[in-house]
């Protein structure tokens, strides 16, 4: 077997092993799944013209994940269309109690007593439908980290950000998340009026 | 220097909140920042409360976010694998 020959196996059987995730990542971004499945060829397309600047191997899923991302970019740029982003600062306790004071009093009163049949009731089409609103850089940075189990490092190599900032991400998304899972529960009965941080 | 005991003292209720991702998320590296985390948590019922839900929802995320490529895209990511071939 010729060095090309054992690249492109190795190509060949991390596309196959990637698929779902390639897929995944690609419906969170393009929010359609015909786009989706083309945004993917395009990427395994340009993933293998560039395959020799894939330094280290193990590296592939942030590499290929960041491929993906940059087609996507390059797609709505020619569209003229860009996601909504919301730019926020890298996180400190200062910014964290910035964005816990910014939260209803009833929502954190709950969140330091939670019922944890909540999340059994709460359906899975809640949760997606919840992540799909969160701005962009939040959701990605979830999606990448909670469902494609990437390490900080290698979502900020695919987010092409500092891993100060995924984890400043993660806190701000993951907070906005609860919020917003547990405004729609309150809206549908599955959240009691407590007293004295009791359930009636 | 601050003695272990001190360091066990110094985490409040916003420092764990400020921690809470990255330590369910297996990214707290410093053996000390992970003993202060977990002492406040065996010893705070509401961020223990608050942590415990933030597994379960974490567990919810992947279970209900994960996708299946459709056969068609994994038919013509084949067909691009044979044609590099």
């Amino acid at each position: 077997m010729t060095k090309r020959d054992e690249i492109r196996a190795f190509f060949s059987r991390e596309i196959e092993d990637n698929m779902d995730a390639l897929y995944g990542v690609a419906l969170r971004l393009t929010r359609s799944g015909a786009d989706a499945e083309d945004l993917v060829a395009e990427a395994v397309i340009k993933a293998w013209t560039a395959i020799n600047t894939l330094e280290d191997r193990s590296r592939f899923r942030p590499w290929i994940f960041r491929i993906l991302r940059n087609c996507n970019i390059s797609q709505y740029r020619k569209q003229s269309v860009r996601p909504v982003e919301t730019r926020y600062e890298d996180g400190d306790d200062e910014e964290l109690a910035a964005l816990l004071n910014e939260q209803p009093d009833d929502f954190l009163m709950w969140w330091a007593n939670p019922e944890r049949e909540f999340f059994n009731d709460v359906l899975g089409e809640t949760i997606l439908s919840e992540i799909e609103r969160l701005p962009e850089e939040f959701r990605m940075t979830i999606i990448l980290i909670n469902v494609e189990g990437l390490t900080y490092d290698e979502a900020a190599e695919v987010l092409d950000i500092p891993r100060g900032t995924v984890r400043s991400r993660m806190k701000r998304g993951r907070t906005l998340l609860q919020k917003s899972l547990w405004q729609q529960a309150k809206e549908a009965g599955l959240i009691h009026d407590r007293v004295d941080g009791n359930q009636q | 220097m601050k003695t272990k005991e001190t360091h066990q003292h110094d985490i409040g209720c916003l420092q764990a909140i400020e921690a809470f991702y990255a330590y369910l998320d297996g990214e707290i590296e410093d053996p000390t920042s992970i003993e202060e985390f977990e002492h406040h948590m065996r010893h705070c019922r509401s961020c223990y409360s608050r942590a415990d839900v933030e597994k379960l929802l974490s567990q919810r995320i992947a279970d209900s976010s994960k996708a299946k490529a459709p056969e068609l895209l994994q038919n013509r990511l084949r067909d691009l694998m044979e044609e590099i071939k």
